[in-house]
């Protein structure tokens, strides 16, 4: 870049937003969020039309530990909250900080996934597998899509922070981070509606 | 921090909101709040229907304030993002009314 | 700063493979899309002849669905989509004032992906026979009674679906972020505006396809049971998303044609576009009310009548904003100074040819009359009208018109005008019998028909209108072929136009504009001229010009996804898997490795002035 890579205390206020590659960078993603928006929603249609259809399989009420519902939402929650956390550092120009901070959400979303593995595990040995009923390939396709949502999000944070010591933070890293903090917002928002209407919905009846 | 309070020319931002951990603390808490109310509702035995009704809106009201506040949508320069949400968000409405209502058996 | 990296130049073959330069990706397009267009043709030809005289056997009953299937699919995904794209690519940044789109790594993508999802599908052809479960793809035809090829319908939309995604994302950000100074929104050309609300709905309908394509391969390949009614699912959901994805879909196709229509009829009628800000919040309307509609292709399915008479209502309120656009395009040329070369010509035979299109719209949108026309041969001349006549009129009067600008060469007049009359009649030919066959019973998609039904004569008639469109498209061939063997001897405004494009070199310079330039009103060259400049009032000083690095990832990236699709439809998971993580990998080198790009300095700006 031209005007080379400013670091510390040159980096303007916002990083991620002082260049133009940064603010395309920033609003194409919210773009593709919106997209999203109708991915998810499409799958939610699919889930909700076919939630009655249990075939011969267990239905949800018996088959949905609400406990380990719990649990998942309070790790991804407080992963969207140490993202945000890493943001701010990263605003605050603490790098440092900002780098534990998103350690720290690496660490919850892999939590997150192994109770998901595991709970998926348990639904497929009560008779709840993937081609069981309509409804089991909803759920499974619905909630299993949100999962490789959060997968990604992971792999992708590794390839953004194992390179970071090197490179630093410039007007180049910053919008990857930000970006990154969005998608990660994005993936709790669709999850509070996948517990919600699965979850809670598939309780009630 | 305060980076978004006043530009070069002093003039003030839209929407000011001072940069800080506060507002993202109290959304976290509020979102725990929400979910576990959600939760409750479910466990109480309230008509089904009423149980719906209220847990989809208490998932909404989450998902806004995590919108707004820990995705910055408060923030000036976010008509776009905004629209794009807002049009996302009315085409999936669109497929979930269509599921709802306009698949038989 | 000393730029100490080497600036990576190709030339060639590599060139093209490792390009991110919109121009490029925009003759990319166009060749491939120009490539597809003639296999579809070709496809069509095929059901044409066969349904030349009754009880004929051209090919078997298998082969014409084969045909037919593959027929829509690729005129519409592979050969109208990426020519439309063409457009989009080689001119939204020049009307804007911008020297590339937002994100050129992605530009290079979506053309590969696009383009490799349309070679997988035609493979089928040679494999275990092409999907033949119409474009339509309806569960549980696709689903339970379909062989292998509808598996090369699934993952080669599936990966196009996904270049074209990215394709839309990529303008909706250059229009908002990339405009030149000055450029208002309400100042932009109906084209870009056309291809912003285009690329709008390119992003809100391609994630329904891509669900209802996932949920479709899920129980082809993966045992569930969406579609399967003993298991609980519901074919009907199918048909929803497909829909849901499919109407905006032909939206996405006609609105840039729009766009093209505007500026063509406005150039050759020496006149300003009558009605601007009505044509952009009629195309805006449109644009919304194209996610409204999607059941009126399901009117017979069983929705019940207040379905059906909502959707019937809202479709019919399209017609509106419609009609605003076709009195606005005839105002513009009342009073004008008309020229007629072919790019005018096909912008006017649009007109009438696109109005009789809309208004067996208006007649299939009748639910009780739709009962009737569903499933025959009405519905496909009224398709065929307003894609044909539509579509590919506008896509050929905006080649014609462009073509100049994107090559530094002209076609040949004489040559254009025999295309245009050849394929016009040819075209009228072909379709308005169809309403007649179709009026009196004949029911689209069978491979045959049964003599003493009075139908002979009229498919026959059908038929050589059918031969006459190929003849036309042979003349635009040979014109290419003619135009291209001239040197590059275009000037930089052929047709006195009034938009940014036309102040540049033909064809355009690497690097758009010298200067980026400062636009002070709506038909911005036009202004300017008016003005008595003639040349853009600058927005900036001359400075080094940062360009983006070639690369080859894009392609090989695509080539993964290819190789994926093969694994997972023949059930071999080391080859689905190995093509995934191809892709992947070269994600992460691309997200590792920096490209700064290259300049271009401005002695090498200077030099270039010079030598023209």
């Amino acid at each position: 870049m031209s005007h080379g890579e400013l670091t510390g205390n040159q980096l303007p206020a916002e990083p991620e937003k002082a260049t133009l590659e940064g603010r395309n960078k920033i609003l194409g993603f919210w773009f593709f969020l919106g997209g999203e928006m109708v991915l998810f929603g499409s799958l939610f249609a699919t889930f909700i039309g076919l939630r009655n259809q249990i075939a011969d399989g267990p239905a949800p009420q018996e088959l949905i530990n609400l406990t380990m519902t719990a649990v998942m939402t309070l790790v991804l929650l407080t992963s969207s909250l140490t993202s945000v956390m890493a943001i701010q550092a990263m605003h605050r120009k603490d790098t440092a900080k900002m780098y534990l901070w998103f350690i720290v959400t690496f660490l919850l979303g892999l939590t997150f996934l192994i109770l998901e593995i595991i709970e998926f595990v348990e639904y497929v040995h009560h008779g709840h597998k993937f081609t069981t009923s309509a409804y089991s390939s909803a759920f499974y396709t619905l909630v299993g899509f949100h999962g490789a949502h959060v997968t990604f999000g992971l792999g992708w944070l590794l390839t953004l922070l194992i390179p970071f010591g090197r490179k630093g933070l410039t007007v180049t890293t910053a919008p990857k981070m930000y970006v990154f903090g969005l998608y990660w917002h994005f993936v709790d928002v669709v999850w509070v509606f996948v517990f919600t209407i699965v979850y809670l919905m598939g309780k009630v009846g | 921090m305060a980076d978004h309070e006043t530009t070069v020319t002093g003039q003030r931002n839209k929407r000011v909101i001072h940069e800080g951990p506060k507002n993202h603390y109290l959304t976290f808490a509020l979102s725990i709040i929400l979910t576990l109310l959600a939760f409750v509702a479910v466990s109480a035995g309230f008509s089904p229907t009423f149980t719906i009704v209220f847990i989809v809106t208490l998932a909404f009201v989450q998902a806004l304030f995590q919108l707004v506040v820990w995705m910055h949508l408060k923030d000036r320069g976010h008509t776009h993002p905004i629209w794009g949400l807002v049009l996302g968000f009315t085409v999936a409405l669109t497929c979930i009314a269509m599921a709802v209502w306009w698949i038989w058996w | 700063m000393a730029h100490t990296h080497t600036v990576k130049r190709y030339t060639g073959l590599m060139d093209w493979l490792t390009t991110v330069d919109h121009k490029k990706i925009a003759i990319l397009y166009l060749v491939a899309g120009g490539f597809f267009f003639v296999i579809g043709g070709l496809e069509a030809l095929l059901i044409r002849l066969q349904l030349m005289k009754p009880m004929n056997d051209l090919v078997d009953a298998s082969t014409f669905n084969q045909l037919l299937t593959m027929h829509g699919t690729t005129m519409i995904f592979f050969a109208a989509m990426p020519l439309v794209f063409a457009f989009m690519n080689a001119v939204v940044p020049l009307q804007i004032g911008a020297r590339d789109v937002a994100f050129p790594f992605l530009n290079a993508l979506g053309f590969w992906l696009f383009f490799f999802g349309g070679i997988m599908l035609n493979t089928s052809w040679f494999l275990h026979g092409a999907p033949n479960a119409g474009w339509t793809a309806y569960a549980p035809l696709s689903t339970q009674f379909s062989g292998i090829g509808v598996d090369f319908y699934v993952l080669g939309l599936q990966i196009s679906g996904i270049g074209t995604l990215i394709g839309g994302i990529n303008f909706m950000v250059t229009v908002i972020n990339m405009r030149a100074p000055g450029m208002t929104f309400m100042r932009l050309p109906m084209f870009t505006w056309a291809s912003f609300i285009a690329s709008t709905l390119i992003l809100f309908a391609f994630p329904a396809l891509t669900v209802g394509l996932v949920l479709l391969m899920f129980d082809r390949l993966f045992g569930a049971n969406f579609f399967d009614i003993s298991a609980g699912g519901n074919s009907i959901l199918w048909q929803h998303f497909f829909w849901i994805f499919g109407h905006p879909e032909v939206y996405i196709l006609v609105l840039p044609a729009f766009g093209i229509i505007s500026e063509v009829i406005s150039t050759f009628s020496s006149k300003r576009l009558f009605g601007y800000s009505a044509m952009v919040f009629a195309t805006v309307a449109i644009g919304f009310l194209a996610f409204m509609v999607w059941a009126h292709h399901m009117f017979t399915v069983g929705m019940g009548p207040v379905a059906n008479a909502l959707f019937s209502i809202a479709t019919m309120l399209i017609a509106v904003p419609t009609g605003i656009k076709i009195f606005n395009w005839l105002f513009t040329l009342w009073g004008g100074q008309i020229r007629f070369t072919t790019a005018s010509l096909f912008a006017i035979g649009f007109i009438p040819s696109f109005v009789i299109g809309g208004m067996t719209g208006v007649m299939v949108a009748s639910p009780p009359a739709d009962f009737q026309f569903h499933d025959s041969y009405f519905v496909v001349a009224h398709f065929h009208y307003t894609i044909v006549g539509g579509v590919v009129l506008g896509l050929l009067a905006g080649l014609h018109y462009w073509w100049p600008k994107i090559f530094g060469r002209m076609l040949n007049e004489k040559l254009g005008k025999l295309t245009f009359w050849t394929f016009f009649i040819g075209f009228h030919l072909t379709f308005f019998v169809q309403h007649f066959i179709g009026l009196m019973g004949m029911p689209r998609r069978v491979y045959t028909f049964l003599p003493g039904q009075e139908l002979d004569t009229l498919n026959l008639i059908s038929t050589i209108g059918a031969i006459l469109m190929g003849i036309g498209t042979i003349f635009l061939v040979v014109n290419v072929i003619v135009s291209s063997m001239k040197g590059k001897d275009a000037p930089a405004d052929p047709w006195d136009g009034r938009t940014l494009e036309w102040a540049i070199a033909s064809p355009a310079p690497e690097y758009n504009f010298k200067q980026l330039p400062l636009v002070r009103g709506y038909d911005a060259l036009f202004k300017e001229k008016m003005d008595g400049r003639s040349e853009l009032t600058p927005a900036e000083p001359l400075g080094p010009i940062h360009m983006p690095s070639p690369t080859i990832l894009p392609l090989i990236m695509s080539i993964g996804l290819f190789i994926a699709g093969y694994g997972f439809m023949y059930q071999n998971n080391y080859v689905a898997v190995g093509g995934i993580l191809v892709t992947f990998i070269c994600m992460i080198i691309r997200s590792l490795k920096d490209d700064h790009g290259f300049h271009i300095e401005v002695e090498e700006l200077q030099d270039k002035g010079a030598k023209a």
